[in-house]
């Protein structure tokens, strides 16, 4: 019983409390880049959401069942970094085959992902944290809905931004983005206390 | 390009191409490790490292990877280095190398170092590939250090871990924390951007119709 | 020690390896679209094999498709009309395809992959166009950075065009790009003389081909292009004519004066060739020449800063300034206008301030 509350614990946690974006920083070329528009944003997102999930998964599997098992803990980035690279062309593959409508949506942001910061931190973060499978598994879903969180309210306000405000020339572009999201951080700051996360 | 001097490459990667406030790249560590100066230098001094010696092999190796593959050998290759920095600090530096955390790891996916591998290493010889990367680590660096220095000062009231500011600072924590880091890097890219690059961008403008128009007469 | 050292090297080893057969089984099973049917304008069809782009499929059974970027989806130029269907608009074609041509199913072919039998239709010009191979016979300054540059056509040995139609010049893998690139330039020669094509190539800084032209390229080496394309000919009407290019953009206009001359076309033509100063003027004989030859022909250069030193007696100002004082109304003409997007945009704007139809403009904007 108590396993599934500190499982829901990091799910929650990994939203909102411990925003992989707004918390660890991570992913934060693509959110710069792509937060112009809601609905590469919510394309972007979907797609980050399932390669996050999927890919700490079987991390995960890989961390414990081969690299622990035969002491090479230290080859974790390698071995991390592969399965990633092909999970996400295998997903492509899949995706172009079987859904025009799929990949119009999501399927050029493919690429992009496999050098988002924010998936290899995520199954970083959940082997550092020594979290069970299925914390683990909770953690990459809820990581993903926190960054696909994050990267849709900053393109709704900057779609906003866009109609009404006047930035400054200096701050247009990476600039403004990056006080939204300063803003956005402390919003989420409130959650703290709600769940404890080391 | 061919003509692309050392000099040439070294002001523009510091400059007018710098990869954080230009290209805004590598933007996920410079906002984690800044809070603390000391941890910043590790972190800048294991990114210059990366990104000359990655640049320099993949410059080396040009010929000979497959295209078809290309990214995940380019991967790889940062990778290799990237666990010859995570090994060394922790073996040397333990405290600062757990304080980094996964961050050092993450120096495989900056996009920095992927960035000058793909424009710069794949069609550059060695040497000049080598410098291009360590001045984009420079780049960086000193972007960071300026960050760090004031969040730390600001937020701690210390330089290097040695407390500066009496007892009347009243540390501003929120520049320990993410917001800060945000907040931080933004007014330096709109102190840049806004003094330095506005020439720049209206120059841009108006010469965008150059190439062809300098022949044709058709607009000054 | 040594044994977990090997043991680390074989995990490694054998998870990649396991990688990689899954991928490579994967490439083979859901990446392998089979062959694939392709029905061009109702009528040819060739067999293909699946899962390429329909550009790059094109191009490998000889049929080539304008393609300035070769394929990378910054350049616009090739656009299919696609019959049959094959799905949804992608991200990186929308910037091209304009609300018209989204409702004639018009796409761009370089980002669209052939993954079931298709049906598509393309100009019939297009069928004309052909790869040939060629050596370069001769290559000489007109400026200092306009070269002129003669191909001598070897296999096909020659080439059918009209005047003021244009090729793609590939450049070959060289040190600054590790990849091919085909980029746009018009014939200046004339269309009778089939069995050359000369070319005027203007230096751009830090461009591939034009950096590949001037500092790597020699006279006796192989180059290969495709061509011809375009729809900047001259219309077969009675009209008095108007050219407006300047630099580089002198050779559509070239070719089609030198044709005029050779089949005595005699229609009033006025060619204003916009440049700076004197050392952007060449081939000014040339079309002195042409004006002896075509007694209702007028070459009128204005140079927009001149220099003390030009020592400059013709027309000086901006070009659109100079069309401006010369041109009276725009009853009974045609105007053709090659030179950069800024350049035409400006023109167009003065002769349609003259009256002139924009539908009787033509013009190819070379970026």
């Amino acid at each position: 019983m108590t396993e599934g509350l500190f499982t829901f614990g990091v799910f929650f946690a990994a939203i909102f409390t411990n925003n992989i974006l707004l918390t660890n920083y991570l992913g934060m070329c693509s959110f710069l880049a792509v937060s112009r528009e809601i609905k590469t944003s919510v394309g972007l997102g979907m797609a980050v959401i399932f390669v996050m999930t999927c890919t700490s998964v079987i991390n995960w599997l890989i961390y414990y069942f081969v690299l622990v098992r035969f002491d090479i803990v230290y080859l974790r980035y390698i071995a991390f970094i592969i399965v990633i690279a092909a999970f996400v062309q295998l997903v492509e593959m899949v995706i172009e085959r079987t859904s025009d409508a799929l990949y119009a949506a999501l399927g050029i942001f493919l690429p992009l992902i496999t050098v988002n910061c924010a998936i290899l931190g995520a199954s970083l973060f959940m082997v550092i944290r020594e979290y069970t499978f299925l914390s683990g598994l909770a953690y990459g879903a809820g990581s993903g809905i926190g960054w696909a969180l994050a990267i849709i309210a900053m393109a709704g306000i900057r779609t906003k931004l866009n109609i009404r405000s006047k930035v400054p020339f200096g701050l247009t572009g990476a600039g403004i983005t990056l006080i939204i999201a300063g803003i956005m951080a402390l919003a989420f700051m409130g959650f703290a206390g709600m769940i404890t996360i080391t | 390009m061919k003509s692309y001097k050392f000099q040439q490459v070294f002001k523009e990667n510091i400059g007018i191409n710098n990869p954080v406030f230009v290209q805004i790249l590598g933007i996920c560590s410079a906002l984690a490790v800044t809070n603390v100066l000391r941890n910043t230098v590790v972190m800048c001094a294991g990114l210059v490292f990366v990104t000359g010696l990655s640049n320099l092999t993949v410059s080396l190796l040009r010929q000979y990877i497959p295209g078809r593959i290309r990214m995940m050998v380019e991967t790889l290759i940062i990778a290799a280095y990237v666990i010859i920095v995570d090994v060394v600090l922790k073996a040397y530096i333990p405290d600062i190398s757990r304080q980094l955390g996964p961050y050092v790891g993450l120096i495989i996916t900056n996009c920095i170092i992927m960035g000058r591998a793909e424009a710069f290493a794949l069609s550059n010889p060695p040497a000049l590939s080598l410098v291009d990367g360590l001045t984009s680590g420079l780049g960086y660096s000193y972007v960071l250090l300026i960050i760090a220095f004031l969040r730390e000062l600001l937020g701690s009231g210390s330089i290097w871990g040695y407390r500066v500011l009496g007892e009347w600072w009243t540390n501003w924590n929120i520049m320990i924390m993410a917001p800060g880091a945000f907040f931080m890097l933004a007014l330096f890219i709109w102190v840049v951007k806004g003094n330095f690059m506005k020439e720049k961008a209206e120059q841009g403008s108006a010469s965008a119709e150059a190439p062809r128009a300098a022949s044709t007469g058709g607009k000054s | 020690m040594l044994i977990s050292f090997l043991i680390a090297v074989a995990a490694m080893c054998g998870l990649a390896t396991f990688l990689a057969v899954l991928m490579v089984i994967a490439d083979l099973t859901i990446g392998n679209y089979g062959e694939v049917k392709i029905t061009i304008n109702n009528e040819t069809e060739m067999t293909v094999e699946g899962g390429k782009p329909l550009l790059g499929t094109l191009m490998g059974e000889k049929l080539f498709i304008p393609s300035a970027c070769g394929g990378r989806g910054s350049c616009g130029f090739c656009k299919v009309k696609v019959v049959s269907d094959i799905g949804d608009y992608v991200a990186t074609e929308l910037p091209w395809i304009t609300e018209e041509e989204k409702k004639e199913n018009i796409r761009l072919s370089c980002q669209i992959k052939v993954k079931k039998d298709l049906a598509i239709q393309i100009p019939e010009e297009l069928f004309n166009v052909k790869e040939y191979r060629t050596r370069v016979e001769r290559v000489r300054d007109l400026t200092y950075d306009i070269k002129e540059v003669t191909l001598k056509l070897l296999d096909p040995g020659e080439i059918k065009f009209r005047a003021g139609q244009y090729i793609q010049f590939q450049t070959p893998e060289y040190e600054l790009s590790s990849e091919s690139v085909y980029r746009a330039y018009s014939c200046s020669s004339q269309p009778s003389r089939r069995d050359i094509v000369e070319l005027e190539i203007r230096l751009v800084p830090n461009g591939i081909c034009t950096t590949y032209v001037f500092e790597y390229m020699k006279e006796g080496d192989e180059v290969t292009i495709n061509g011809p394309y375009g729809e900047f000919y001259l219309r077969d009407t009675d009209s008095g004519i108007v050219f407006i290019a300047g630099g580089s953009g002198m050779a559509p206009v070239k070719s089609i004066l030198l044709d005029m001359a050779e089949k005595g076309i005699d229609r009033k033509v006025t060619y204003f060739f916009g440049a700076r100063t004197t050392r952007d003027l060449f081939l000014v004989e040339e079309m002195r020449e042409l004006e002896k030859q075509l007694p209702r022909f007028s070459f009128v250069p204005a140079l927009s800063a001149p220099t003390k030193e030009d020592n400059w007696k013709g027309e000086t100002g901006l070009i659109t300034e100079v069309i401006e004082r010369h041109l009276k109304n725009a009853d009974n003409l045609e105007a053709y206008l090659c030179g950069s997007p800024g350049m035409i945009d400006a023109s167009v704007g003065v002769l349609t301030k003259k009256g002139l139809p924009e539908a009787l403009i033509y013009y190819d904007k070379f970026a």
